[in-house]
């Protein structure tokens, strides 16, 4: 007979106050965290919210915090059951019931950083960026973001620091800085540049760890970083 | 729209240490071993001559200087990818100047 594995899963509605619900569920071959959690909400308690969508590892929207890291449920194995696997909605985030997290905030944090491409004023031209020249090299990880919200969870300074935009929205704003399209660079550079954002980040790499698009947002924000120290000697310039 | 709680992870708990990473883990350390420096080097400079009290020091000013050099490179330019391996080679790098520092017959 098969060993049932056991999920703690993380448990708030509002009105209700916060608590771990365990359930027992039967492994098979391939069985994912979020099988396990398809298969507890029609069989045994249909309340248990969270959220899915293409369920092969594209989308981002099943990302949680498992076994006390950020994990899309999707693509986290259930192996051979030991002990009691925890899952918890990300941190970070308000909740809006059990692992349903709302996710305003870090569109929120990419405003704060001027995480937003800016276009030229005048007549529109093609831009010739080739996909082998610098200028795309340079951001070649970092546009690959699906924006799960998977390094913001993880990033111990988004907690101490309401105003750091975290990982996201700097890794955003270093692809920016580098696109030569882009007329907001200078405003940008002087917003992210301040003492709550790019000196914020003390290089723990929480965020390069747990994401899984393999992009290093930490990698971003040093770059970043030494671009602002040579702007203060050179003056502000084109790509980061 | 809901407000609801958020969440952080508790470090009173062992859940908010699950899935403590290298990077964190380096960093904890060399702030922890510049604490303890504050406490060590005052023991240091009320008697400078207990044993104990030499080994703390200069272990703790190994860790702190090696992962200092760590961050260092990193804010340099050098690639995020071997922030574990300068982790492991600062750890390894300090236990073989501590041996080799402490083996040295001095006097």
């Amino acid at each position: 007979m098969e060993l049932a594995l056991v999920l703690s899963v993380f448990r708030w509605a509002p009105g209700s106050p916060e608590r771990v619900q365990s359930y027992e569920v039967a492994p098979r071959e391939g069985f994912t965290v979020l099988d396990a959690l398809v298969e507890i909400q029609r069989r045994v308690d249909p309340t248990l919210a969270f959220r899915y969508a293409c369920r092969v590892g594209m989308c981002g929207s099943c990302a949680m915090v498992v076994d006390g890291r950020e994990r899309w449920a999707c693509r986290t194995l259930l192996g051979t059951p030991r002990a009691a696997v925890t899952v918890r909605p990300l941190y970070h985030f308000p909740l809006i019931r059990d692992l349903v997290v709302d996710m305003t905030p870090f569109a929120a944090r990419l405003r704060a950083a001027g995480a937003a491409f800016v276009p030229r004023e005048g007549p529109l031209e093609f831009a010739r960026v080739p996909g082998d020249g610098a200028e795309r090299q340079a951001i070649d990880a970092a546009v690959e973001c699906i924006g799960c919200g998977m390094c913001v969870s993880a990033c111990t300074m988004v907690a101490h620091d309401a105003r750091f935009p975290g990982p996201a929205a700097l890794n955003r704003a270093f692809a920016l800085q580098a696109d030569s399209r882009d007329a907001g660079r200078a405003a940008r550079a002087a917003l992210i540049a301040s003492e709550d954002a790019l000196l914020r980040c003390h290089t723990q790499a929480n965020c390069t760890e747990v994401c899984p698009m393999e992009i290093s947002p930490t990698q971003s924000i040093l770059a970043l970083r030494r671009r602002a120290v040579g702007d203060l000697f050179r003056g502000p310039s084109r790509a980061p | 729209m809901i407000n609801g709680p958020v969440l952080r992870r508790e470090w009173t708990t062992r859940e908010g240490w699950r899935g403590t990473r290298p990077g964190m883990w380096a960093w904890l350390v060399q702030r922890g071993a510049a604490v303890a420096l504050l406490g060590v080097i005052a023991l240091h400079l009320y008697n400078p001559f207990v044993r104990g009290v030499q080994a703390a020091l200069l272990a703790l000013v190994l860790l702190h200087a090696l992962l200092g050099v760590r961050a260092l490179l990193l804010d340099f330019g050098l690639s995020v990818r071997w922030h574990r391996a300068l982790l492991g080679g600062a750890l390894a790098l300090g236990v073989a100047i501590f041996a080799a520092v402490w083996s040295w017959r001095w006097y």
